[in-house]
């Protein structure tokens, strides 16, 4: 825990590394962001108000760079935190979450301290914070990073990942230990291969491993205490291609996510992209199979400890409705999942494109379970199921097709059309065992009007219906911005196809914000609907709430 | 360079992985104490009987009393109304049984019990969790039995009278360490060897739902208080005893008193980290 001395004395003692290791005058940069909400009752929504009536979240970064020497803290608050957050072990208290120093000298950059860091997409090894779900798995330790010569990239670390937050980073047990080597050819090599650098065509080449310690104390079973995994990706890319492929296998890590079973796990993704000028082309495929990989096999849920992550291939959505009801949540331990995107931009001119263009986006992706088999009387070499590679299950988790066309009328006038077709089985990805599978239609009318340089109106017309979970819901949003400070907005959630009347709610929250340069103030009243919000296929339980909400965020 | 490379790829690779074969190796008998006087861990098994998973917990728990004897104390303390309630209709027979108690309602709001089975392994923090998952009670138990014991506790004494339906017992405390704090004692009364209807998700589809389920462990109900009362002052020293006689009539939802037990622990009271954390338990049988 840090105490107010501690605290102080961490801080003196980074002020007098920077004067140690600087060279020279350097720069020192910062942001501060803080979203509060004072809370009331409402029993209607099942809102409760905590006893301390008030949350707060806030960060500040200070960033110090002078030549080749980088360095920085960022300090924390939750007091307490805002309800709901974070998405996995508490944050509480104040005190610094992340401090680190970075060196650099001849092709070799040294960290020590807190870092982020990925290997590839992420199949093996990912480190990263996504502060709006409170996904935060920050390594702490030594980090180096090598160019031993034009082209080859290599890196390497050992460190503890951040579980939670009480005055300071509250660190996991496990420890994590991982190298990373990537070598572009074409830079690499351009004498080997001359066509592709004359032509800007290149392949990349990576390969990676991932290892984590932690004892075994178990006096029932014996487990592995040093779990590996392995990854190798490829990269190739053209003036039009990208594509993009990585594999991942995990030696036996029975963990509490997947009920201590010794199946190793592994993962296949591909992704690839065709683009040229008016039409992009984009299909991607994967595989999950037993891949949640954390450095605590005790860990208190699935958004702690974190050694790898999973990206979804479901498109995230930013309209209310489909963003806050039925977003997908990538499932771990077991899925296979297929994209696809189309986007066409028919010319200016044109019959159909008119004076600005019309763009077209067709979109479609789906998600299933493993084609898995249990292993009965599984009690000599727990392996829990078997399953062939790549092969879909039954079960569907997730399908959605959606479509958009939007035309621009005018220099006042853009209107955006958008139609969406989901399948979402809840009873999975929200974890609501026994609830039908849910079978939505979503339409969405978006339009700007610009009423003078300084005045544009923003509004969402949207309806999604279902006669699955709380039945049809519309919402209607309206966005008025005054440039270059002010803007006001209004929303209301309806959910007006609730089975009963008392289900038939309304959700209506209103903001007005200022900005000025780098500083920005948003201010809020309203309810929030209980539910989840994901980003990237990681989403986290958002209760009721009723308040006053306030957001400022700045930068120096 | 190529010698560095493969140095530091040899060295990540052999260091990297523990590959088993063959998790479960031979159990071995009870696993006694090693040297001086190390702690009796209290697991309280947060289950209920529609609670799917419950059943592989209570047989984990089980597995760890033959691994640790008498040196881990088990109860099983019903609570939730999702998992626990009785299902209508009342009085057919099929999960009439309503196993919570006051105490147990009481612990699953104080520990922000949420999804069963979770267990309480001397209400001690095990990866920041206090109500543990299933799959971590062995880590949790490990990570605590062989600590030196800073009280030792026990039950003797122990007389039940079918007359007027009460236990008589007395409950001892030696210091044999310093403590961290003024320890209250509570009492629970625990009965095993209960029939009846238990939801079991390792069963084949359309056999999930047992009759005959052998409930044991069961808190029947916390004697004194549910948070205990004071036992052990602050300012207790090494070498000190404290004694506790007390006399209660037994709760009237126990079935049979030869099945039942007594289950004594201290724990501490101050706030702060270690609130709440179970210091020592004992277990003594009205039948030994």
């Amino acid at each position: 825990m840090h105490s107010p001395i501690r605290l102080a004395t961490t801080l003196s003692a980074f002020i007098a590394a920077i004067g140690l290791f600087a060279q020279g005058p350097g720069e020192l940069h910062g942001n501060f962001s803080t979203d509060a909400q004072l809370y009331q009752d409402d029993p209607q929504i099942g809102a409760a108000k905590p006893p301390s009536d008030f949350g707060l979240n806030a960060w500040s970064n200070l960033n110090y760079r002078s030549g080749n020497f980088l360095a920085g803290v960022r300090f924390e608050s939750y007091e307490p935190a805002l309800l709901g957050y974070p998405a996995g072990s508490p944050y509480k208290g104040t005190g610094l979450g992340f401090r680190y120093a970075t060196y650099s000298v001849n092709d070799l950059e040294v960290t020590v301290g807190n870092f982020y860091e990925q290997f590839g997409q992420g199949l093996a090894f990912r480190s990263y914070e996504e502060r709006a779900l409170g996904v935060d798995n920050a390594m702490d330790g030594v980090r180096l990073k090598f160019n031993p010569d034009t082209g080859i990239y290599l890196k390497a670390f050992v460190g503890r990942q951040r579980l939670a937050f009480d005055d300071g980073t509250v660190k996991g047990d496990g420890i994590v230990r991982g190298i990373d080597g990537e070598i572009s050819l074409t830079e690499a090599f351009p004498h080997l291969f001359p066509k592709w650098t004359e032509n800007g065509h290149n392949l990349t080449l990576g390969g990676s491993f991932v290892s984590k310690y932690q004892a075994d104390l178990d006096p029932l079973l014996e487990l592995p205490e040093n779990v590996g995994t392995w990854a190798a990706r490829a990269n190739y890319t053209t003036a039009k291609w990208n594509i993009y492929s990585e594999y991942a296998y995990k030696i036996n890590d029975p963990n509490g996510s997947n009920n201590n079973i010794y199946k190793p796990g592994q993962a296949l993704m591909a992704n690839a992209t065709y683009s040229v000028r008016g039409l992009g082309i984009s299909a991607g495929a994967h595989t999950y199979d037993n891949m949640v990989y954390q450095s605590d096999r005790g860990a208190p849920s699935l958004f702690d400890l974190n050694i790898n992550y999973l990206p979804t291939l479901a498109k995230e959505h930013t309209y209310n409705l489909p963003a806050t009801l039925y977003p997908y949540a990538t499932q771990p331990n077991g899925e296979v999942a297929y994209q696809g995107e189309i986007f066409y931009m028919i010319k200016k001119g044109s019959k159909l494109g008119g004076k600005y263009g019309t763009k077209l986006t067709l979109n479609w992706s789906g998600a299933w379970s493993l084609d898995s088999t249990a292993i009965p009387n599984d009690t000599v070499h727990y392996l829990g199921y078997t399953t062939k590679f790549f092969s879909m299950g039954e079960r569907q988790y997730f399908s959605d097709f959606n479509a958009e066309i939007r035309h621009k009328f005018s220099a006042d006038w853009e209107v955006a059309v958008t139609y969406m077709n989901l399948v979402y089985d809840i009873a999975t990805i929200q974890g609501h065992p026994g609830l039908p599978v849910v079978y939505a239609n979503i339409y969405i009318l978006d339009g700007i009007h610009n009423f003078n340089d300084k005045t544009s109106l923003h509004f969402e017309l949207q309806q999604l219906t279902t006669k699955q979970d709380q039945g049809s819901w519309v919402t209607g949003l309206a966005e008025l911005t005054f440039s270059p400070h002010w803007f006001v907005a209004a929303l209301d959630q309806y959910n007006y196809g609730g089975s009963v009347e008392t289900e038939q709610i309304h959700y209506p929250i209103a903001n007005f914000g200022y900005i000025r340069g780098g500083s920005r103030f948003t201010f809020g009243y309203g309810r929030q609907r209980a539910g989840i919000f994901c980003v990237g296929g990681v989403c986290r339980v958002v209760p009721a709430a009723n308040g006053l909400t306030a957001s400022i965020t700045t930068t120096f | 360079m190529r010698i560095l490379l493969s140095s530091f790829l040899a060295l990540a690779l052999l260091s990297g992985c523990d590959i088993i074969d063959m998790p479960k190796g031979e159990q071995s008998g009870p696993v006694g104490p090693g040297s001086g006087t190390t702690r009796r861990v209290l697991i309280e098994d947060c289950t209920g009987h529609l609670c799917p998973n419950c059943p592989q917990a209570a047989e984990i728990a089980e597995q760890l009393k033959d691994v640790y004897g008498d040196r881990l104390v088990i109860v099983a303390v019903h609570m939730s109304t999702t998992f626990a309630a009785p299902q209508a209709p009342i009085g057919d027979g099929i999960y009439d049984d309503d196993f919570r108690t006051a105490a147990g309602n009481q612990y699953e709001s104080m520990f922000q019990v949420d999804g069963l089975p979770k267990g309480l392994i001397d209400r001690t923090p095990y990866s920041n969790l206090i109500p543990i998952p299933r799959l971590s009670w062995s880590s949790a138990v490990a990570q605590l039995i062989d600590q030196p014991a800073n009280i030792d506790l026990w039950i003797d004494s122990l007389s039940y009278n079918s007359g007027t339906n009460t236990v008589t017992a007395t409950v001892n405390a030696a210091i044999l360490n310093a403590i961290p704090g003024p320890q209250n004692l509570t009492i629970y009364l625990t009965e095993s060897h209960i029939i009846g209807w238990q939801e079991d998700n390792r069963l084949p589809a359309g056999q999930q739902n047992i009759p005959d389920y052998e409930f044991n462990h069961v808190l029947r109900g916390a004697l004194n208080n549910p948070l205990g009362e004071t036992f052990i002052p602050a300012d207790a020293q090494v070498g000190d005893t404290l004694v506790n006689t007390f006399s209660y009539v037994l709760p009237a939802n126990v079935l049979v008193p030869n099945n039942c037990s007594l289950v004594a622990y201290v724990y501490n009271t101050d706030a702060g980290p270690e609130q709440y954390q179970v210091q020592e338990a004992a277990e003594r049988k009205f039948v030994p």
